[in-house]
């Protein structure tokens, strides 16, 4: 198994695996897992882009899904106004980037728990705001959007033509952390995370890469955002509540803090497996799926606390 | 090693736990099963297992029915998920649901693809049906309605406070969910196009439990409200009046909400503090409609343990309005269904139920009722 | 009206302040967030009404039927609390911050939805088991439920306090907070103060959970989530790991939240994020909470 994962050409056949799935869907009666893939698709992103904060930087963030909502509230406000779709998306992306600065500048001195809470604070203040700003947002009613199917050539079938989308988005999102993860910025962080005072004596801007780690996040959120609001043309603040938070801190842990691979396969299964078991569960079972899901996240951590696939450097910490 | 070995385990009970295949005619119930409005859902698949087992037992179809349930979560990306599910499957013939408007609005856009019809029993925000008049709506309209919209009671209750308890001015309050605040809003309106004054507007939201402060606020508000409107559902409803009457308001001061409170879950969150409470339900009341009272006879025969929901009764028409439909096309065929449902006109537990053009019911019927606390019941109010 | 909103204020305070004391303690000792004490508090509301429901004669009515439901709920939840940590946490003490978190917010899932499938989807009327009463002092109407939730807190809060500062254990405790190790060291048994740790925070949740049951009226499976997590806030804006911090940052929090829904005209809906705010602004003011130490970092 570690062969297959060590090899070289592993993640481009994934890619194209992955590329292929959804024109063979129809053929194996799989069309929903389109769907669902194209969900996983946008916790991938999420995922990744709370890689930075958590995995690389090591700050402990609960309210990651408020970037998510103003990437979706911004597109879908924009798009209102007549701005076009790409545009759109570029502009969840800015006004995500320079929230999440400010939020930064503001908050990244709290050690710890400090900052955890203060981030769910955020989350929650992010969340009520849309929701109380009825003018602006139209509140818990919601907005709708006119759709965007650039990709109508390859596909009539707006779930296929985002599940590609998504796809760019994410392999795009995969070379960039892998990037920036091999290069110095990446290094000082992996060196903050491990030892911030060490890394500060050896002459690392500890508070910039701070808050560049968790600024970069949102880029990663404000773009899932913006692409969840344009395939479901329509935004509510229910969407994005604390829990959804919670999932996406899940996801990095439990994948394994820090690593690319790891953050992939913990939004697979974590996100996969409800829609999975509402699949093929009878009607019986279907009230159970979260039960077995809390089961899944207690036994996995019990038994593979490094989570399923963590960075190597992470694996020798926890095993020596 | 012992990961490898859970793996295993969960692989064969998933497949143990799947269902059978047999070849079954399906309705679905697409509302949330788990989570927070896990309640509100349950009752909704009871009432709909209520209508199929009935229409099994009377072989009104040469096949087997099914109410195959399927849990939104109240989440509206769980709701589109669960839309692509549903479309996927072709024993399904239709769709009772969604509970929430926020799930119903984006889930349509699903079944419109399809095309399956979506009946729902609980999505009151206009939104759900009238984005199919948009030029961004592709595919048919397939979304129809029984439960009317916020328009038609909150402007009765208003009339209602105005004219028959002679208000003046009222404490306006809402959960901040599109069926509460859009209910408050239309009282607002009418309230005010009747010469009343709102004192304050506020809003709770659903899971809260503590409104003594906001209560205190009203109470002591020198605008002197005499009463207060709810736009919301039981849970809230019950606590406000709970600890209106602790904070020693009662009657004259009045408390008036809409459907989604007026049900017996609301004497078991509120006790005795819910006597005196105006609660206006869309239609007649169940015991006055003949067909109601049975359909509350059997549900309790059939589910002795549950209780009732606010909504649950929509759902039951929802599905029975579905089965017409069916019968009248002939077949379990979706786009058939589709264009008999617009044809609906159908006497059940509502009264008679037709749909406009639009999909929203014509039935525009408000009946006000009082609680009364010691027999549990509520009664109507003339 | 001033008054009213006070005694609002106290009761609701004085909720948090128990369960954020159930946070605070066992931070203090591990570091760590036990995500799962919501649902403790939740299962000590339904263990209360479950011992109302099978032996209604003993704990349905009176005095008597009140505090033994009361001391046994406390017992139980603080004995969940501890199988909790015994089993989700001890394992995973060693390995890293964040993996008994993960572990804590699986627990959480599974007791809530543990409650909704085997014990009840709907909300259940909690018993009163004395008869409620109201009493008007200058103007504002106290109900004697009010009065008794109150008492029982800060007489809680009171045995606490006396356990932690005046006996062995409590010393004990003590230590174990300042530095485990040497604690270790010094002949304590971690495992064993850790344990009961546990215990008293559970107990203390589900205290509050059986108040919270009283003082609502009906309980869910899903009440824990909402208190606990401003209950958690409230014990980080005291300064997490402070037990006095607790009680002040949840009398605090009772008192922002009542005053914005109170005073601040459409402030009921602000109500979480004015709470947020102020918290986000102390942080910043006082980055280790009100009460919190400032942890020299050794270099």
């Amino acid at each position: 198994m570690r062969k297959i994962l060590r090899w070289r050409w592993t993640p481009w056949a994934a890619l194209a695996a992955a590329a292929i799935f959804p024109f063979i869907a129809g053929a194996i009666d799989a069309q929903y897992l389109v769907r669902v893939g194209g969900v996983i698709g946008l916790f991938m992103l999420l995922g990744l882009g709370l890689n930075f904060t958590l995995g690389y930087a090591g700050l402990f963030d609960l309210g990651f899904i408020a970037f998510y909502a103003i990437g979706a509230y911004t597109t879908a406000i924009a798009m209102r106004a007549g701005v076009p779709a790409p545009f759109a998306l570029v502009l969840a992306v800015l006004v995500t980037l320079a929230v999440r600065a400010l939020l930064g500048l503001t908050i990244l001195r709290l050690r710890g728990d400090y900052l955890a809470v203060v981030t769910m604070g955020f989350g929650e203040i992010a969340r009520l705001t849309i929701n109380n700003l009825d003018a602006l947002t139209n509140g818990p009613k919601g907005l709708q959007l006119a759709p965007w199917r650039p990709l109508s050539f390859l596909s009539a079938d707006p779930n296929i033509q985002y599940y590609l989308m998504i796809l760019l988005a994410v392999a795009a999102g995969v070379i960039a952390s892998n990037r920036l993860e091999d290069s110095r910025v990446g290094r000082a962080w992996i060196a903050i995370r491990e030892d911030e005072i060490a890394a500060r004596l050896s002459g690392i801007p500890v508070r910039q890469y701070k808050l560049l780690a968790f600024t970069l996040s949102a880029a990663y959120a404000g773009l899932a955002g913006g692409l969840f609001a344009q395939w479901e043309q329509f935004v509510t603040p229910e969407s994005f509540v604390f829990w959804e938070s919670i999932l996406v801190v899940s996801i990095v842990v439990l994948g394994g803090m820090g690593s690319i691979a790891g953050v992939l396969v913990g939004a697979l299964v974590l996100v996969g497996f409800p829609p999975l078991m509402q699949w093929k569960l009878s009607a019986d079972w279907i009230n159970y799926r979260y039960l077995f899901f809390g089961l899944i996240l207690v036994l996995v951590t019990l038994f593979r606390p490094q989570g399923i696939l963590p960075s190597s450097r992470r694996e020798a910490e926890l095993t020596s | 090693m012992i990961f490898r070995r859970i793996a295993a385990i969960a692989a064969v009970a998933l497949v143990a736990a799947c269902g059978p295949k047999e070849k079954t005619i399906k309705i679905a119930v697409a509302v949330p099963l788990t989570g927070d409005m896990g309640t509100e859902g349950q009752g909704l698949r009871r009432a709909v297992e209520l209508a199929v087992e009935e229409a099994n037992a009377a072989k009104r179809f040469p096949y087997k029915l099914v109410a195959a349930p399927y849990d939104d979560r109240a989440d509206p990306k769980e709701a589109v998920n669960v839309a692509n599910l549903i479309i996927s499957d072709p024993s399904v013939v239709a769709v009772v649901g969604h509970y929430n408007s926020g799930c119903a609005t984006p889930a349509a856009k699903v079944y419109a693809r399809a095309p399956v019809a979506m009946v729902s029993p609980a999505a009151t925000n206009p939104e759900v049906t009238a984005q199919q008049n948009s030029p961004d709506w592709s595919g048919p309209r397939v979304v129809f309605r029984v439960v009317p919209t916020d328009d038609v009671q909150g402007s009765y209750a208003a009339t209602f406070a105005a004219k028959k308890l002679g208000k003046k001015r009222m404490a306006l309050l809402h959960d901040k969910s599109p069926y509460g605040q859009g209910l408050a809003e239309e009282f607002k309106k009418g309230f005010l196009a009747q010469g009343g004054k709102i004192v304050s507007e506020d809003g709770v939201s659903v899971g809260d439990k503590d409104f003594k402060a906001l209560l205190t606020k009203i109470k002591n508000d020198a605008s002197k409200p005499e009463g207060i409107y709810f736009g919301g559902l039981y849970t809230e409803a019950g606590l406000l009046l709970k600890q209106m009457r602790e904070l020693g308001l009662n009657d004259p001061f009045a408390f008036i909400s809409g459907d989604g409170a007026m049900t017996f879950g609301l004497f078991d969150v509120a006790g005795d503090s819910a006597d005196g409470a105006y609660l206006s339900i869309v239609g007649v009341p169940a015991d006055e409609l003949p067909s109601a009272k049975k359909f509350v006879d059997d549900y309790k025969a059939r589910f002795p343990n549950d209780e009732r929901k606010p909504f649950d009764h929509f759902g039951y028409e929802a599905a029975n309005i579905i089965l017409a439909a069916m019968e009248r096309a002939g077949g379990p065929d979706r786009e058939k269904i589709i264009a008999e449902l617009k044809k609906t006109k159908h006497e059940g537990v509502l009264g008679t139920t037709q749909f406009d053009d639009k999909g929203d019911t014509t039935s525009k019927i408000v009946t006000m009722t009082r609680a009364a606390a010691k027999k549990r019941a509520f009664d109507t109010v003339r | 009206m001033l008054i009213q909103q006070v005694v609002n204020g106290l009761t609701l305070g004085a909720i948090y302040s128990l369960i954020a004391l159930g946070y605070t303690l066992v931070y203090g000792i591990l570091t760590m967030i036990n995500f799962a004490h919501s649902e403790v508090l939740m299962l000590g509301a339904f263990m209360a009404l479950g011992l109302a429901a099978l032996l209604p004669a003993v704990f349905g009515t009176g005095l008597v039927g009140l505090v033994g439901m009361f001391v046994l709920s406390m017992a139980g939840a603080g004995l969940i609390n501890v199988l909790i940590e015994r089993f989700a946490y001890r394992p995973l003490r060693n390995v890293s911050r964040l993996a008994p978190l993960i572990s804590a917010i699986g627990v959480s899932i599974i007791l809530q939805n543990g409650v909704f499938l085997w014990i009840s989807t709907q909300s259940l009327r909690f018993p009163e088991p004395v008869a409620i009463g109201q009493v008007e002092v200058f103007g504002a109407t106290i109900s004697s439920l009010q009065i008794i939730i109150l008492g029982l807190a800060l007489g809680l809060m009171a045995l606490l306090h006396f356990f932690v500062e005046h006996t062995k254990l409590g010393k004990a405790m003590r230590a174990c907070s300042d530095d485990i190790q040497t604690a270790g060291l010094m002949g304590i048994n971690p495992n064993y103060i850790i344990a009961l740790t546990f215990f008293v925070g559970g107990a203390l949740g589900g205290a509050a959970g059986v108040l919270y049951g009283m003082n609502y009226g009906s309980i869910k499976y899903n009440l824990g989530f909402l208190p606990g997590a401003k209950a958690f806030t409230a014990a980080v804006l005291g300064g997490i790991g402070n037990i006095r911090g607790a009680v002040l940052g949840g009398f605090i929090l009772g008192f922002l939240e009542v005053l914005a829904s109170g005073y601040i005209p459409n402030g009921a809906q602000w109500r979480d994020v004015i709470a947020f705010t102020v918290l986000i602004i102390v942080l910043l003011v006082r980055p280790s909470g009100l009460l919190g130490e400032k942890i020299a970092e050794k270099v």
